[in-house]
């Protein structure tokens, strides 16, 4: 089954370009011109990823974004024409999973697209512990004391590749590779900022982490993992 | 010892040195105490010997009459003690002259008197000589007693001091004749005591002293008081003045008054007004400017991604094309990525530019860095025929630095150098010492005169227009390396030979703030990998790696 994605972009002859080229691809596209649109679109087609220019007119790309966030953990891949920090990192805070920076290769695009869409994991554990949450791999659901913690996708796949392995401290480059699929080195913010979000969601106390320990100097690593009745066996 | 002890003093001087230099108020307060103190001294040194010698004098004139007086007086005696029969008992003349002399002196202090007869003479008959009982005779000095013998028509007189008590007093000798008949010529020595003048003097000189180190500090106080007081606004000034260039735009003295003062803080303020004025408006011009080339370049990516995408779909349908179409399309593809590179270039330069650079200090291996860029570079090379060689002298330790820009400024070097490396091998550099880590880029390609060398960091400026190129280099490159340089606190220094090569060597301090006096790499480096001639001489050792 193809995948679809919404592109949203005032630009039309961009966004029919990148239509064509996605289409090219095995992609289904829907388009959307403005932030309304685009948000009446995510209830009606119900995409499996967004591609959303962050210049867009009346609703700025950034609203739009943590509109989408609201109702929804569908990937978004952000298009931006500034790679300058604040912008980046603001779009990355309002939730958006990854960016391309214009003009983006045609084939990088692509390649952080199925990252993106790829099966979130091919772990064999099915219960992980770590501190008093509890991931529920083949639901796809975290836990505190029995409720459920909204986690998008990505927050899920990053708490999950770091729970799996337990004592090792990933750094960010590794992390760029095994969570969003960057084969060279890319930008670590991604990983700084997503930490943040995906902290301010499962840790009781954010300023004092125990679920995702940061190493000084090194990068990251899940807090003191405890098995269940069922067994961990760490994914290789 | 002499240098030391100068040390101890210099070191003792050092604060009160430090606060005169220092302050306003203490200077203008010392100088006019010293001034005002000199003034006074002179002064009073003046009212003081003026007075000492009016009293002096109107006091000896006193004397000088009370001596004549006592003196005809006295002849008088003695020359009416002589009976008609023309005989005289000297003796009783002489205690009734000793009486004479007694009620006249004790109208104004004495010290006594002496009648002594003038040695050397042969009378009839002698009469004794007498003086207050107790009253040194040295105080007669042999000059004064000289002088009365050769002049006796006149009366002498002599300061001398008196001892009266154990203490010396001033006191007044006069000194004249008396003639008694037939016991001859006798001296007659009237002693003044002027210990009562002097008792005046001293307190008026007392009063003076007093007076006048009253007078010294209260010259002192207003001074102080008043330099205070025209001083408060210059402080105020200078702090507003401090404020201001410190970018508090927005400081200003308070104005009252229509004074001189209140000019200053007037235009003071208007001048702050007109320079706030210029500073907000060139800021704005600044930052409209640079808004302006980074929308222009913003807006600019947009098509050019929709041009790329479309360049892109097209090549996946080359085999479809005919030649010329083809072609054409790879034109259009290459053209695409040096647009691309341009557009970056240009922000980059404009955010410099605006100073808008925040450098991302992180911890770096430059060997690894170094190593990095030559293989991303190493299919260009080998395209082009250079080998490219690395020498690594030291730094392998990490370094404060901004990867991304280190590894800009390295990738512009190598690029450079393959382009005009006429096929040559190329040799990368790495060295460091305590302060800071270097890389020299080395090739022996065609290289540059020295104008042209000083002149490879200019904007858009080539070495030769005729001249081929390969990488399609914006033109900013070697701008945007050498703020990239700056931004770090290093510099990028050329040596360049027509004819044998170019080598361009950047410096950074090992972190921030560090000293980069002297570079641990030559310009150019020596190597023995590559001979005069830029052929690759095969190494011994094993270490270099060739990429």
């Amino acid at each position: 089954m193809s995948a679809t994605i919404l592109v949203v972009d005032d630009d039309l002859a961009l966004a029919e370009m990148i239509s064509i080229m996605l289409r090219g691809e095995g992609f289904v596209t829907h388009h959307a011109a403005d932030g309304p649109l685009a948000l009446d679109q995510l209830e009606s087609i119900n995409p499996d990823l967004v591609l959303l220019d962050v210049m867009l007119p009346g609703m700025d790309g950034m609203d739009v974004c943590a509109r989408i966030r609201d109702v929804s953990g569908v990937p978004i891949i952000m298009l931006t024409a500034k790679s300058d920090s604040t912008d980046v990192v603001r779009g990355l805070e309002n939730g958006a999973d990854d960016y391309v920076v214009k003009p983006f290769n045609p084939k990088e695009l692509v390649a952080r697209i199925r990252a993106r869409l790829r099966p979130t994991s091919d772990a064999q554990a099915s219960l992980i512990c770590i501190a008093d949450i509890e991931i529920d791999v083949p639901g796809h659901e975290v836990r505190r004391s029995g409720s459920r913690i909204n986690l998008t996708p990505l927050e899920f796949q990053l708490l999950l590749t770091l729970a799996l392995k337990p004592h090792q401290v990933f750094t960010r480059e590794a992390l760029l590779e095994q969570v969003w699929g960057y084969q060279y080195k890319a930008d670590t913010r991604l990983v700084n900022v997503h930490v943040q979000r995906l902290r301010s969601k499962i840790e009781i106390d954010p300023d004092n982490p125990v679920i995702v320990e940061t190493i000084r100097g090194v990068g990251y690593r899940s807090g003191k993992a405890v098995a269940s009745g069922e067994g961990v066996t760490p994914a290789e | 010892m002499m240098w030391r002890w100068w040390r101890e003093v210099k070191a003792l001087l050092a604060a009160p040195r430090r606060v005169w230099r220092e302050s306003l108020l203490t200077r203008t307060v010392v100088v006019t105490t010293v001034l005002s103190g000199m003034a006074v001294t002179v002064i009073g040194g003046y009212m003081s010997l003026t007075i000492q010698s009016s009293l002096f004098n109107s006091r000896l004139d006193q004397v000088i009459s009370e001596s004549v007086r006592t003196s005809t007086q006295l002849q008088a005696l003695f020359d009416n003690s002589v009976t008609p029969a023309g005989t005289i008992d000297v003796e009783t003349a002489n205690s009734s002259a000793q009486t004479a002399i007694r009620t006249n002196q004790s109208v104004a202090g004495s010290g006594g008197f002496a009648i002594l007869r003038t040695p050397g003479q042969i009378t009839l008959q002698t009469m004794t000589s007498t003086s207050t009982s107790g009253l040194d005779l040295s105080v007669l000095s042999t000059s004064l007693r000289q002088a009365v013998v050769q002049a006796p028509e006149s009366l002498h007189h002599q300061s001398v001091g008196l001892s009266v008590d154990g203490q010396v007093v001033p006191a007044v000798v006069t000194a004249s004749v008396i003639q008694v008949p037939t016991a001859g010529q006798y001296e007659l020595y009237l002693i003044y005591d002027l210990s009562d003048v002097q008792a005046t003097l001293t307190l008026v000189q007392q009063t003076l002293i007093a007076g006048s180190l009253l007078l010294v500090l209260t010259i002192s106080l207003v001074t102080w008081l008043v330099v205070r007081l025209a001083i408060r606004p210059v402080k105020v000034a200078a702090n507003t003045a401090e404020r201001l260039s410190q970018g508090y735009l927005e400081e200003r003295i308070e104005e009252g008054g229509e004074d001189v003062i209140a000019v200053l803080a007037r235009s003071f303020n208007k001048m702050a007004d007109s320079m706030q004025g210029q500073i907000v408006r060139l800021a704005r011009l600044s930052k409209l400017q640079q808004r302006f080339v980074s929308d222009v370049s913003h807006e600019l990516r947009t098509p050019l991604t929709t041009i790329r995408l479309a360049a892109n779909v097209l090549s996946q349908k080359r085999d479809q094309l005919d030649p010329e179409s083809a072609r054409s399309l790879e034109l259009l593809e290459t053209q695409i990525e040096r647009f691309e590179v341009m557009l970056t270039d240009l922000l980059e330069m404009s955010r410099y530019d605006a100073g808008a650079v925040e450098i991302d200090r992180d911890e770096v291996n430059v060997v690894e860095l170094v190593q990095d860029c030559l293989d991303q570079l190493a299919p260009l090379a080998e395209q082009k025929g250079s080998l490219l060689l690395l020498e690594v002298l030291g730094g392998y330790g990490d370094v404060d630095a901004d990867a991304r820009r280190l590894r800009r400024i390295v990738l512009n070097f190598v690029g450079n150098a393959i382009d005009h490396g006429e096929s040559k091998p190329i040799v990368a550099f790495v060295d460091s010492n305590e302060h800071c880590v270097a890389i020299a880029i080395r090739d022996w390609g065609v290289g540059m005169s020295e104008q042209e060398a000083s002149r490879v960091f200019d904007r858009f400026w080539r070495a030769d227009p005729s001249r081929q190129r390969t990488t399609g280099g914006t033109g900013l490159g070697l701008a945007i390396a050498q703020e990239d340089a700056l931004v770090h606190g290093g510099k990028i220094d050329v040596w360049s030979e027509q004819g044998a090569g170019t080598c361009f060597r950047v410096t950074l301090p090992r972190a921030e703030g560090g000293s980069i006096e002297h570079s641990p790499l030559g310009l150019p480096p020596e190597t023995d990998l590559v001979d005069a001639t830029g052929a690759f001489v095969e190494p011994e050792t094993p270490e270099v790696a060739t990429t």
